[in-house]
């Protein structure tokens, strides 16, 4: 079985962390692993996404995963999620970092207009569940810092992706690669917060 | 990751493309490379740039792709395996020296990886590149992932020497953003020699008489490199269905494999590895007895073409479905939904798709959403520069033409409304190409020519264009963003930078100098982060006439950041004081940083006079916060000479907070 999963977020986040970890969990465990990443513009605060399909016996080929075939979508900011809502297949997981950063195009159009308001949680909530209702909304941002490194929500997100059922990879195999790909004085941050993503859902 | 690049303990890791790529080239022992960084192949450059002192590696971050080639062309010719990558608009930049290599061929393995980009995620065209090989008699390679990139690096080397020809391998972008596990073999490096030149006795002369006979000797060549392509490895066929076939390369043969699995159909697959010279018998014996035959490939229809005339050879009522006849477009990228359509309705299924339906389903939820568009990052230079020229050109703007150019400055244009006074999107074409435009509009036009270029596009493609304007005398003025390296493709070091690979020092040319000698006179250099003082020198600049060079200089803030943060330094973020904001929102509406955004609660203030100021206060993100602290100089109630607590935007200082929602 091939198992795909959709992780989007904003420049900046941390998201090719996430393919990574994943993907040297595969070439250590026996998986099978393609992906499609966004590299490009270096910037900071464009959309970003990494296609990721993990298979435990099958040959994956096509690096983008098809609409609406995605198991899970994993984002690292709320606008982003919705943004790819064509790859979650219905009745999908999604797990969502419960944080906005919203678009200076947005500010822009407020302060032409300051009654317009920025796009809200709920309004992105209410949409995905048109999709879905496995939504797991997590605070990752409060985790990682609890973990001990406001820069570790993607690790959250990440720790939380491995108590989903059909995801291949354990816990326990995530934590034997993390301290390979993070900085040594980071490394015990990032394994607080995969396990504080973990027991979250 | 870098270790696994360079890992001799592994037989396989878990590799990005363009990783994959240098240790392909690792493995092949290649001794001098050279590169201009370039979406979506930039990663080889990178890679390259911390590997290199270890292994021996002769590497040069050149002035641009033709200089690349040139580089690891001599390199070839004096002894040595090279290689170089560039991006497919790179390769129109090394074309004129490309041409003339196919003529005098090289000596030791010569590669060239060049990416095309499908989408144009990164690029301003999406010229299809496969047809540099037979315009040039260069052989071609085309792999369809990270692990046929890496094995193809090393067959390119083999055929490089045995033919004594450069040789292309031609990726996409989505090759080259690809990661998976890659097998790996021992790398078997050798120590780096310097051979004799004299000693090879080679020439590599053409031109007349002499490029006449080297015609013929090309066109033997490649007829010789066709028959070994019959029988490469590299070009294989599945067998299945005997009435129905496939020829694939490149990405679309995972988006086929994938699209049949899904349509449990059995088609014959035929997938070229070597799109150029076409295994032409491999071909023909493939389609001689097929009745239909789909042609899979992004862009043009390369194969398409050349199979329809081999068709006419040996099976001319064989039906070809490809883009002429309707299947497939030209335009963009594909992927296995846009496959799965077609093969449909080849194998005549009545099946419904959901595809489309999703999509606009998809479509409707979005509706809700705001763009995100691609702008500056939080202490970025160019901001600061742009406020300052949006405050000098006031009431100017209509006697205005701003020509643009490739860089991060060229995001001007994705965010045309917020820069709409700047005319962002008057041009934008190729690298360098603002300067003789500008020359060409200032010639022609009434407006005032303002043409901006890049440090690095200026060492890359301007300095004709530059040479031209002042040895013309132009009326046009050339606002230099001089942000220290190649900022958009990852802060690559250029010639202006001062340092190379593994970080050592360079010599540092300096921008103004070059410019002195070209004959300029009127060159004034301003600090982009002291915006205010910015505004009188554009402003002058733009009642100057003749040639004015206007060089605003400050470093890239990712880089910078880097920088800083190797060095120990803390990044001292801003903050609004709530109390204070007048809620004028001029940092938001002149501003643009994405660090900052409004606050969604009334606030109120009173000032010492009485005078009460409401509504929506800006609010600077800390986490964002680049503490550049240019928008506290922007906002009108604040002293940023002599700050005190009475300022709106202060520098912040306290345990860092990050707020969920506005």
């Amino acid at each position: 079985m091939t198992y795909s999963i959709m992780t989007c977020g904003v420049g900046g986040q941390g998201l090719m962390l996430v393919s990574n970890i994943i993907g040297l969990a595969c070439a250590e465990f026996g998986f099978k692993i393609r992906t499609a990443e966004t590299h490009g513009l270096a910037q900071r605060s464009g959309s970003t996404y990494t296609h990721i399909r993990v298979s435990t016996d099958e040959t994956i080929y096509s690096p983008l995963i098809p609409y609406g075939e995605a198991d899970v979508l994993l984002s690292l900011e709320a606008i982003e999620a919705l943004r790819n809502i064509e790859f979650l297949k219905r009745d999908g997981i999604i797990i969502l970092n419960d944080y906005i950063w919203h678009p200076v195009q947005s500010t822009f159009e407020r302060v032409k207009n300051p009654e317009t308001k920025y796009i809200s949680s709920n309004d992105i909530l209410s949409q995905l569940k048109k999709i879905t209702d496995n939504i797991y909304t997590i605070k990752a941002i409060d985790l990682a810092n609890e973990a001990g490194n406001p820069l570790t929500s993607n690790v959250v997100l990440l720790g939380a992706l491995a108590k989903i059922n059909g995801f291949p990879i354990t816990i326990e195999q995530l934590k034997k690669i993390v301290p390979l790909v993070v900085p040594e004085k980071a490394i015990d941050a990032n394994l607080k917060a995969l396990t504080l993503g973990y027991e979250s859902i | 990751m870098l270790s696994d690049v360079i890992t001799e303990t592994k037989n396989q890791a878990f590799l990005f493309c363009n990783e994959a790529i240098v240790r392909g080239a690792l493995e092949s022992d290649v001794k001098v490379v050279a590169f201009y960084p370039g979406s979506p192949i930039s990663e080889v450059l990178d890679t390259f740039f911390q590997i290199s002192d270890k292994f021996g590696i002769k590497m040069e971050v050149a002035t641009n792709e033709k200089v690349a080639l040139e580089i690891v062309a001599g390199a070839s010719m004096g002894g040595q395996r090279s290689l170089t990558a560039m991006k497919s608009v790179g390769l129109n930049v090394a074309s004129d020296t490309f041409f003339s290599l196919g003529y005098t061929g090289v000596n030791k393995g010569c590669v060239i990886v060049f990416a095309d980009d499908p989408y144009c995620h990164s690029s301003q065209s999406e010229e299809d590149g496969r047809f540099f090989g037979p315009n040039a008699y260069i052989p071609m390679l085309e792999p369809t992932d990270p692990v046929e990139a890496k094995a193809m690096v090393k067959e390119a080397f083999e055929i490089s020497e045995k033919f004594k020809t450069l040789v292309l391998i031609r990726t996409t972008t989505r090759i080259n953003h690809q990661s998976t596990i890659v097998p790996l073999e021992p790398l078997n490096r050798t120590p780096f020699e310097k051979k004799s030149y004299r000693a090879f006795n080679m020439k590599f002369s053409t031109v007349g008489s002499k490029a006449r006979e080297l015609k013929l000797l090309m066109l033997e060549r490649i007829k010789k490199i066709e028959e070994e392509f019959n029988e490469s490895p590299l070009n294989t066929i599945e067998i299945g269905s005997s009435d129905i076939g496939i020829i694939v390369s490149g990405i679309s043969y995972n988006y086929v494999k994938e699209a049949a699995f899904k349509l449990n159909k059995n088609p014959s697959i035929l997938k070229l590895g070597t799109t150029y010279p076409l295994p032409k018998k491999k071909i023909k014996d493939f389609i001689k007895d097929l009745k239909k035959v789909v042609i899979v490939e992004e862009l043009s229809p390369y194969l398409e073409l050349n199979i329809k005339a081999l068709a006419k050879e040996v099976n001319p009522a064989l039906e070809i479905i490809g883009k002429e006849s309707g299947a497939f477009s030209e335009a963009w990228e594909y992927n296995v939904p846009i496959v799965i359509k077609a093969l449909r309705n080849v194998f005549e299924l009545k099946l419904e798709l959901e595809y489309d339906e999703i999509l606009a389903y998809a479509n409707n939820l979005k509706s809700i959403l705001p763009v995100r568009i691609p702008v500056f990052c939080p202490g970025c230079p160019h901001r600061a520069t742009f406020w300052a020229l949006q405050r000098a050109i006031t009431g100017k703007s209509e006697k205005l033409a701003v020509m643009n150019d490739i860089g991060c400055y060229s995001m001007l244009l994705l965010n045309k409304d917020i820069y709409s006074k700047m005319h962002p999107d008057d041009l934008l074409l190729a690298m360098g190409a603002t300067l003789g435009v500008s020359s060409g509009i200032s010639l022609s036009s009434e407006e005032k020519v303002i043409s901006l270029i890049g440090d690095s596009t200026f060492f890359h493609a301007g300095l004709p264009g530059m040479i031209n304007i002042s040895n013309n005398n132009e009326d046009v003025i050339v606002l230099i963003l001089d942000n220290s390296v190649t900022a958009m493709t990852g802060q690559q070091p250029n010639a202006g930078t001062g340092y190379g690979p593994g970080g050592k020092p360079k010599n540092k040319i300096a921008i103004e100098k070059v410019l002195e000698g070209m004959g300029f006179q009127n060159i004034i250099i301003i600090n982009p982060f002291d915006t205010k003082k910015a505004i009188a020198p554009l402003k002058k600049a733009l009642d100057d006439t003749g040639p004015t060079i206007i060089i605003s200089r400050g470093p890239c803030a990712l880089w910078n950041d880097r920088n800083k943060r190797r060095r120990g330094e803390k990044i001292q973020p801003f903050y609004v004081d709530f109390s204070l904001c007048r809620k004028c929102h001029t940092c938001m509406r002149d501003f643009y940083c994405p660090a900052i955004s409004m606050e969604s609660e009334y606030k109120e203030y009173t000032d010492d006079a009485g005078k009460k100021w409401t509504g929506f206060s800006s609010h600077i993100s800390n986490e964002l916060c680049d503490g550049c602290g240019v928008c506290s100089i922007v906002c009108p109630y604040t002293n940023h000479e002599a700050r005190s607590e009475k300022d709106v935007i202060k520098p912040y200082s306290k345990q860092r907070e990050v707020r969920h929602d506005l």
